[in-house]
């Protein structure tokens, strides 16, 4: 998605409706990542996870908070390497919570959901408190702001939301595979822990740079609606893959878009609502798996004891 | 396929633990001739832990497994396997085709995808257990007959020289069993090794050239008339209510057949 998609006369016209250059090349970042968002999200969803990518998510603030006291910077990439660090290594404690202590998923879910988020929390609460210059701005990371990204930012939010879907796109056999039958997959040679642990590292990468639109707290939105509204349109893993994309880099760009109309205003709950229109008029309308089809069939056996 | 005239398939003293608590214990067993092969138990006896130990899929606390005297990593290629069919998601969404192909997948490796060639294989496959005009349908349309026929067509697409299957005739209609049957008696007379897991005493009788009898522990294995006696089924169902009933079905049918 780059400016030239667009076309001069589209540039002209949203110039008109007060967009600025800047707007346009971070909602153009930000269609890259509601993409990526939604591909790496179908198959954390199909590989029954759902909930790893708001793990990863919710740890990140430790670390923003993290970065920001280790170095004194605030640039975007610094405060997203931290995210990066600190949602992998909750993603670690996960792992581990379950292997050794033989807690279930979604008890150890829990907890790392709700320890590092009130860690993250206290962290951000303490350099607001105290009053550490330049610290002001970390909040945003909570819900989600797009407006102090710049066009470098922006940039560096497509390129890595386009290299995580060449890499799905390159291992989609294998990680299908694992998805619908690990026990086969292991069976046939094909390493099912490498391929896990691969795929939890690019939904980490995706919820780190889903932060500055979405937030810690809702860039699971777009790591889950899209893939469960594009689940209802397709039978085929392929297709799904596709839809999600599509539908993540709408509800994102829809999000910032309308967010972007005043300011101050957290991008993370429009995107939210976006996405969350798409999935609704799927379950509603979607041929075959949708309410109004289903409710269509039982209709027309409706006098009928025949199925 | 066999030069050092290794067994086919060697369990060595292998037991099998989950945590502490162990569910088999110092199995010996060795398979020499390429037959339809049954192992036979109660519920828990730890019959399909066999098979996952001998795939690695659980980890052997003692003892090996060896195919053709080799560790199964060495002939990863020639093992085909069919899970308990209850072990994925149905609705997952992908087609028969698909599911078929992913036999072919060990043989593609990293980055390629099914071509002409795997294609065709998956074809002949779904051919073979009578599932060619499904090939398109989502499998979460199928029947459970159909369903079970799917992964042994995947199975199939291995192109595998020995085959282990996890209960394929459970919760299957008789003629989806008939015609799977159909298919393991023509793999063996092709001279591949077909090992069943298979709870039902009574078609165990008349399908299987040899069976083993496990209940943690093996009780007994060999040519099934030799094996399925009164003697060995009620050591290996000692105190199973099912006992009864089964045993009384077995052995009539032995009657019968013989």
């Amino acid at each position: 998605m780059t400016l030239a998609t667009f076309g001069q006369p589209a540039l002209i016209a949203m110039a008109g409706l007060g967009l600025t250059y800047n707007t346009l090349v971070v909602l153009g970042g930000v269609a890259a990542v509601g993409c990526g968002a939604g591909v790496v999200g179908s198959l954390t969803l199909l590989r029954k996870r759902p909930l790893v990518g708001d793990a990863a998510a919710h740890a990140t603030l430790v670390g923003v908070a993290g970065a920001f006291l280790a170095t004194g910077r605030r640039d975007l990439p610094t405060l997203l390497a931290g995210a990066a660090v600190s949602a992998v290594a909750g993603l670690l404690v996960l792992v581990l919570l379950r292997r050794f202590t033989r807690t279930r998923e979604d008890a150890a879910t829990a907890i790392v959901i709700g320890v590092s988020f009130g860690l993250g929390l206290a962290l951000l609460g303490g350099i607001t408190a105290r009053g550490i210059p330049g610290g002001g701005g970390l909040e945003r990371f909570l819900l989600g702001q797009t407006a102090a990204l710049t066009a470098r930012d922006a940039a560096l939010l497509a390129v890595i939301s386009l290299l995580t879907i060449v890499i799905v796109t390159a291992v989609l056999k294998e990680l299908l595979l694992v998805a619908f039958d690990p026990a086969f997959a292991a069976a046939t040679g094909w390493p099912v822990g490498l391929l896990d642990a691969g795929l939890m590292a690019l939904i980490a990468v995706m919820v780190v740079i889903g932060l500055p639109a979405a937030g810690a707290v809702l860039v699971t939105a777009l790591v889950v609606i899209p893939p469960v509204a594009a689940r209802q349109w397709t039978d085929r893993a392929g297709s799904m893959l596709v839809l999600a994309g599509l539908f993540g880099l709408t509800a994102a760009v829809a999000g910032v878009a309308v967010s972007s109309l005043r300011s101050g205003l957290a991008t993370g709950p429009l995107v939210v609502l976006a996405a969350a229109a798409i999935c609704l008029a799927s379950v509603v309308i979607a041929p075959r798996r949708g309410w109004l089809a289903r409710r269509l069939r039982s209709r027309i056996r409706g006098g009928d004891d025949q199925p | 396929m066999n030069p050092g005239q290794q067994p086919l398939v060697e369990f060595h003293d292998v037991t099998v633990a989950y945590g502490r608590r162990p569910v088999l214990w110092n199995i010996d067993l060795a398979i020499a001739e390429p037959c339809l092969f049954g192992v036979i138990g109660p519920n828990g006896a730890g019959k399909s832990t066999l098979l996952k130990a001998a795939l690695g899929l659980v980890p052997v606390v003692g003892g090996f497994v060896r195919f053709c005297g080799r560790p199964r990593r060495q002939v990863q290629g020639r093992v085909g396997y069919v899970p308990q069919r209850e072990t994925v998601d149905w609705d997952f969404p992908v087609n028969v085709m698909d599911v078929v192909l992913m036999g072919t997948y060990g043989r593609l490796g990293w980055l390629r995808w099914p071509g002409r060639r795997e294609r065709a294989v998956a074809a002949e496959c779904l051919e073979r257990v009578g599932l060619a005009d499904l090939a398109d349908r989502q499998i979460g349309r199928l029947s459970g007959g159909q369903q079970q026929r799917v992964f042994l067509a995947r199975a199939l697409a291995q192109e595998a020289d020995i085959y282990l299957l996890d209960e394929p005739m459970a919760g299957v209609d008789v003629r989806s069993q008939e015609q799977i049957f159909g298919v393991l008696a023509a793999l063996r007379d092709a001279g591949r090794l077909v090992i069943v897991v298979h709870h039902d005493l009574r078609t165990a009788a008349e399908w299987f050239d040899q069976v083993a009898l496990i209940d943690r522990r093996l009780v007994a294995a060999g040519p099934t008339a030799e094996v399925l006696t009164a003697d060995n089924i009620q050591k290996t169902y000692a105190g199973g209510i099912e006992l009864l009933e089964q045993l009384g079905q077995a052995v009539a049918e032995r009657g019968r057949t013989e």
